[in-house]
Formats: C-alpha cells, sequence, structure tokens
C-alpha cells in the first residue's frame, strides 16, 4: 500500500476526526466507548467490523466526500493481507489523493 | 444395488445430512460407507453403515490433525478475511492433503461406484478425478458463502485458485481446471429460493433439509410438557466452544426474568447455576424437539436453521464467524428473522428481539413461506432419487477416466 505525506496535519486530523464519527453511527457508541480508535486502528481486527459495518461506513465517506470517491473499487484491488491490514490512515491518505 | 462411497470432513454440521442420505440408501438396499479423519460415534451411523477412518496413512498427521481441529476455535476472534485464510488455507487444503492417501486406498479396496464427496471435503473429487470414478457433491449450506471474488475481489479469487491449483498439482493431477467439486451433480441442502438462486447451473439441485439420521439422544419430555410459556430453543451447533460460557452468560441475563422457557443445547457445566426457566442438555433429539418450539436463536449453523425453518419458526441469529453473516442476511432478507451481530450482542436488544418474534407474527409468516419452498424441494427422498438416477446413468456408459 502507498504511504502518502499529504504535508497537511490539520486536514487529515479533520478527516480521522470525522471518519470516527461515522465508525461511531455504523457500530454504535457503546461498543466504540471500549475502544481506543487510532489513525492506525484496523478495521476488522481492532474495530472488529465486519463486512456489513465496512459497506455501511463506506457509504457515509462516499455521500460526505463525493461520488468520486470509489471506495468499492479501491478495495476489490486488494489482497487478502491488504484486506486484513487495512486501517483507518489508509483511508485518510487515500481520501486526501482523490481530493 | 450400488456402492457409495462419502468423504467428509471432520465437522458435524457436514456430516449430518450425509448420515440422513446415506441412512435412506441403506433403506433401498445400497451399500454405504464414509470415509473421513477422525472416527464418529457409532450412534450417530445408520444401521448397515460403515465408517472408515485410514488409520495407518494417517498415523504420521496425527499432531496435524490434531493443530487443525484446535485451530477452529480462533474463528470467533478473526476478521472476515482472516477467517477465509483459516478455512482454505489452514483447514480444506490441508485435510484434503492428509486425506488423500489414505482414500486412495480405500477406494481400490472398497471399489465404489460413486463418490459423494461434501463441499469441502476436496480430496473425495479429486481422487474420484484421479481414478475415474463417478462424482456427486453435497453442500450443506447456501453456495457462494465467499461472494463474487473473481469479479468483486480479484487478487483474493486468484489466491484461491493458486491454492487449488497447488493441491490438485501436489496430488497428481496436472489437467488445467477445477477438480475439488463435482461439475456433474451438486446436492445442496436448502431451497433455492432462500439461498437466492434464480437460475442456478444445472448441475445445482436444491434439494431442501434432509432427514433420517439416527438421533438417540434423551430428554425430559414429561418437564417440557409442563411448561406454559413460550418456548425458544438455542443452540450454537457443536463447534465453538471457547465462546459458551459468555454467550450462554448473556443470555442468562437477558431471559431468566422473563416468562419464557430457554431450552439450550449446550453442555450444562459452562453456567455454575441456571435459571429454572432454563431446560440445558448437552445433545438434543433436535428434530424431535423444534415442533414443539416457538422460535430458536442460533449462530447460523446450517444444520439448526434447517430444523428452524422446516417447523416454519422465526430466529434471531447472532452470526459469529464463517458463513454465519451469508445465512444472517439470507434470513433478513426471506424476512424470517432477526440478526444481531454476536460481537455487537447487547443484553436489552437480544431480549427485545426475541420479544418481537413471538409477538409479531410477519416473521412466523415468513418462516412458513420459506417451509414451504424447502418442503417443495423434495428433501431426502429427492435426493436419494438424484444419486440413484446419476448411478444408473453413469452405470449404463462405459468408465471414461477424466469424465
Amino acid at each position: 500500500m502507498d504511504t502518502v505525506t499529504t504535508g497537511n496535519q490539520a486536514a487529515a486530523t479533520a478527516i480521522f476526526d470525522l471518519l470516527k464519527q461515522f465508525i461511531t453511527e455504523v457500530i454504535g457508541e457503546e461498543f466504540v466507548e471500549e475502544m481506543d480508535i487510532q489513525p492506525s486502528s484496523s478495521f476488522t481486527r481492532d474495530l472488529e467490523m465486519d463486512s456489513i459495518e465496512i459497506v455501511a461506513f463506506s457509504e457515509k465517506v462516499k455521500a460526505h466526500f463525493g461520488e468520486h470517491i470509489d471506495f468499492t473499487g479501491w478495495l476489490s484491488g486488494m489482497d487478502l493481507d491488504q484486506l486484513i491490514n487495512l486501517n483507518l490512515n489508509d483511508i485518510i491518505n487515500y481520501i486526501s489523493v482523490c481530493r | 444395488m450400488s456402492r457409495y462411497l462419502f468423504v467428509v470432513p471432520p465437522f458435524f454440521g457436514h456430516l449430518s445430512p450425509t448420515l440422513s442420505v446415506g441412512a435412506g440408501l441403506i433403506a433401498r438396499g445400497h451399500q454405504v460407507a464414509w470415509l473421513g479423519i477422525v472416527p464418529v460415534q457409532q450412534e450417530h451411523l445408520p444401521d448397515g453403515g460403515v465408517f472408515i477412518v485410514p488409520e495407518k496413512e494417517l498415523e504420521p498427521c496425527r499432531e496435524q490433525v490434531a493443530a487443525i481441529l484446535k485451530r477452529q476455535d480462533d474463528g470467533p476472534s478473526l476478521s472476515g478475511p482472516e477467517v477465509m485464510r483459516l478455512a482454505l488455507e489452514e483447514t480444506y487444503i490441508p485435510i484434503a492433503r492428509i486425506m488423500m492417501p489414505g482414500l486412495e486406498r480405500v477406494i481400490d479396496e472398497w471399489q465404489p461406484d460413486v463418490i459423494v464427496n461434501d463441499c469441502i471435503a476436496f480430496a473425495g473429487a479429486l481422487a474420484a478425478y484421479k481414478k475415474g470414478i463417478p462424482c456427486v457433491t453435497t453442500t450443506p449450506v447456501p453456495p457462494d458463502v465467499m461472494g463474487d471474488t473473481a469479479n468483486q475481489a480479484p487478487k483474493v479469487y486468484a489466491w484461491q485458485q493458486q491454492l487449488i491449483r497447488d493441491l490438485q498439482y501436489g496430488v497428481g493431477i496436472e489437467e488445467e481446471g477445477i477438480f475439488v467439486h463435482s461439475h456433474k451433480m451438486n446436492i445442496v441442502f436448502t431451497s433455492a429460493a432462500f439461498a437466492g438462486f434464480t437460475d442456478p447451473e444445472p448441475h445445482m439441485h436444491f434439494v431442501g433439509p434432509v432427514q433420517g439420521r439416527p438421533n438417540h439422544a434423551p430428554f425430559d419430555w414429561e418437564r417440557l410438557s409442563r411448561v406454559t410459556t413460550p418456548k425458544v430453543f438455542v443452540s450454537l451447533g457443536t463447534l465453538l466452544v471457547d465462546i459458551r460460557k459468555e454467550f450462554f452468560t448473556r443470555l442468562v441475563e437477558a431471559f431468566r426474568d422473563e416468562p419464557l422457557t430457554i431450552i439450550a443445547a449446550t453442555d450444562p457445566a459452562v453456567i455454575d447455576a441456571w435459571p429454572d426457566n432454563f431446560i440445558v442438555q448437552g445433545f438434543v433429539p433436535q428434530s424431535e424437539l423444534m415442533p414443539h418450539m416457538d422460535a430458536v436463536i442460533c449462530h447460523g449453523g446450517f444444520n439448526t436453521v434447517n430444523d428452524t425453518f422446516m417447523n416454519g419458526l422465526p430466529m434471531l441469529i447472532t452470526p459469529i464467524a464463517y458463513d454465519h453473516f451469508h445465512t444472517a442476511a439470507l434470513i433478513e432478507k426471506a424476512g424470517c428473522g432477526l440478526k444481531i451481530r454476536y460481537k455487537r450482542m447487547r443484553v436489552p436488544d437480544v431480549r427485545e428481539a426475541v420479544w418481537r418474534l413471538l409477538r409479531e407474527p410477519q416473521f412466523r409468516q415468513a418462516a412458513l413461506q420459506v417451509r414451504d419452498t424447502f418442503i417443495a424441494a423434495g428433501g431426502s427422498a429427492k435426493a436419494i432419487s438424484l444419486l440413484e438416477n446419476f448411478t444408473a446413468e453413469t452405470m449404463s456408459k462405459p468408465a471414461m477416466i477424466h469424465d
């Protein structure tokens, strides 16, 4: 996976906060309270999100950042290890590149 | 009279429907044997059936088999893509490699007319292909549980294909193609409507649930007959041992003070003190119990799903891992139940969901519709006639290697 440095930490932090809010909406506040969500948190292992929750999350990302964010297409190009290790930073970088 | 060899993995949910079909074949005068890598308790085997474990060839693999079985306990704590790896790379493929030598010897000695392989017991179809024996596959779960990886995740698809090709090459099959399933006949133990297939390939035969395997488990029917509140059956199947305590602790919390009765199929030792409205027993006569129930809670093991909808009961499904999520999606689509993911299982939500299933008639109505599709699919009688016709057709033709 590409590592992209945006040079705009404020923007990255803003995206992170927004993603955290989407995750809370999808899996429920009660479960988020028990987790320490970090940019390095992986979706499947750390946040224990299943495919339906990830789809619901990606819909929220699309609704906010625009249809040109081809989340599904981006995911479909990944191999198993990339899917297992996918974390919030990957999404933040992807959104930053797409904008 | 024909000779059928069922090749099965060491998981009871996959073995169970083959015991029912096998019992029916034996009753019609056929000879039936099963081959697996872990012995089955004799009480599960229909009279006249033989279960073969090729001990000699398995001897060097004992530790590996034990490790594979133990590894299944990790399923609930793994993510979807990790479970995919656990299933294919760490379970199905090594089991096929381990099975192959003993299976090939048994085939040479026992001379089956038809090999029937369970969909995850790849060795059965591979050995049949190598030896030119007609092969049928049985599928106890709705097919396509891994999704359309060819189009939606090409790299994951390529990984699946490569693993299977490596396995085939390793057991001496060098031809192009995928030979871990029968391309002639695949008998699926659910209905096409429930599994979401509108136009299945011609070799896919959806026969619905099958019945007829022996189950001699005793039960306190007298206690059940005294129950006056709604009865809810709970099962986590035969796998998933580690999470039982946590799962049933939450159920006790949810239902101990509710006017209903829980009939739970689990080892009573997992909880120190069960409330009075819980009837708990390790192994139960599930098919006989179901008609007395009003609703079912289960993780989505397919035999319990089949028993539930054969009786037109609504279900709370709490998917944990493996194919459970796919089954949960089918149940939500059919409207015959509610889903609460095990990882997000809150006690008040479970309580509310069960009362909704008991009080709102639409769930039971949808469950009765699924039942109709199951019954129309034909069940055991259909599975047996498909196998007999397949055998008659293949035996009337001269034997053809790699047909």
